[in-house]
């Protein structure tokens, strides 16, 4: 148990840039499958060339609606990012807790506004 | 049907009048269509993306449309750019490489506009900006290329182009889509159905706004975008159906247009000048992040 596991994304995705949704999804997967297995995850971004906020809202923000954040601080780790997409990742983070933290009311937000029609 | 285009800037003025091309032409369906440009003293060349966005719809309605009349200084901008091959006119050697080409792209294909900006911000007139500016303004390219490739739903694909300006330090780069636009997706996603254009543009502005399907946190694109605007001193604009928002370091707008823009356009303008570090020197851990 708790073995130490590396997720080297490029070898994941088949790719050094991290941009879709759907290679977000698909490193999501691998990692949530881990966590749940109770593994202690290592996420490899060595050798990535490009980075954004859309693929990381996939690939890592969408586990704080499976996962406590106990269970995230506890089970992963990442690696080889530059610190602004250290930065990045930290932005993304904070907003999914916030997402999931009160989702309806985020969803909602601007549903009391005035509307007119075009 | 015979169409006349006066100078267009990228600006609110340019934009609207793009739209209003689509307005005249909206009912016509196997017809043809003559966009006359004997007025157009100017075209600046970024807004080849946001015409095309009304060419495709015209073109998905079987028209045939073609080009006409454009002066020789219209001309050489829009064959240099090669927008005018999508009208089988020859493209112009683009001798001062300035210019990053008119291109058509799937809805997919993010590696291809990889390789695209790989192999035109190399251009030998485009200057070498620092690291951290050029990372921060690819960043921005590709999440709003990738978010016209969720959101827009688009069938004819993103179009591209942009231009550098040496006198002014400035480069434009714009990507366009002939999609559903952003008020459809907001209005899908909140079920408000009679929220307007410019309303729906602030709500996908605004921090954690997303209208991903699947309950996904999201809704950081256009905010990082607009914070590496204003630390730039650069600019953007976002035109969605009848929305116009423009931000730079003289403020924010918001506006109305007159006309129904077919499909939404983001242009984004940088300083290259620009020697702000934007390699951050904090030093967060894992621990720190989650």
């Amino acid at each position: 148990m708790n073995d130490q596991i590396t997720i080297k994304i490029t070898d994941l995705i088949g790719n050094k840039l991290c941009i879709s949704a759907e290679d977000g999804q698909k490193v999501y997967d691998k990692i949530e499958q881990l966590i749940r297995s109770e593994k202690n995850i290592t996420i490899s971004f060595n050798n990535v060339t490009m980075l954004i906020s859309l693929f990381l809202n996939v690939a890592i923000g969408q586990l704080y609606g499976s996962f406590g954040e106990d269970a995230i601080r506890n089970q992963l780790k990442v690696e080889g990012l530059s610190s602004d997409d250290m930065e990045l990742l930290k932005h993304v983070v904070d907003n999914a807790k916030k997402y999931y933290s009160n989702q309806r009311s985020y969803d909602d937000a601007w549903l009391e506004e005035d509307d007119h029609e075009e | 049907m015979r169409i006349n285009i006066g100078t267009i800037k990228s600006n609110y003025c340019g934009f609207d009048n793009i739209a209003n091309i689509a307005k005249q032409t909206n009912e016509l369906f196997l017809d043809s269509v003559e966009l006359n440009l004997s007025l157009c003293n100017f075209f600046e060349a970024n807004m080849a993306a946001p015409l095309y966005s009304v060419v495709s719809r015209l073109r998905d309605d079987l028209n045939d449309v073609s080009i006409a009349n454009m002066l020789a200084g219209v001309n050489k901008i829009l064959r240099k750019n090669q927008f005018l091959t999508v009208f089988n006119q020859s493209e112009l050697t683009d001798t001062n490489q300035t210019t990053l080409p008119f291109k058509i792209l799937k809805l997919n294909a993010g590696d291809q506009f990889s390789d695209y900006l790989d192999t035109y911000m190399r251009g030998k007139g485009i200057p070498v900006m620092s690291e951290g500016l050029a990372k921060r303004f690819r960043q921005s390219l590709f999440e709003i290329f990738l978010n016209a490739s969720i959101h827009s739903d688009s069938k004819s694909g993103v179009f591209v182009c942009g231009q550098f300006y040496p006198q002014k330090h400035r480069m434009d780069f714009t990507i366009a889509d002939a999609g559903i636009g952003i008020r459809e997706n907001v209005r899908k996603y909140t079920g408000k159905k009679k929220l307007n254009s410019c309303k729906a543009i602030e709500w996908a502005m605004t921090e954690g706004n997303t209208t991903k399907t699947g309950r996904q946190p999201g809704g950081l694109g256009l905010k990082l975008i607009k914070d590496f605007i204003h630390l730039n001193k650069g600019k953007i604009q976002i035109v969605s159906r009848y929305g116009y928002f423009e931000f730079s370091a003289n403020g924010e707008s918001i506006q109305k247009m007159n006309n129904d823009f077919p499909g939404t356009c983001i242009n984004i303008e940088i300083n290259t000048e620009d020697r702000s570090s934007y390699c951050l020197k904090s030093e967060l851990t894992s621990e720190d992040i989650f």
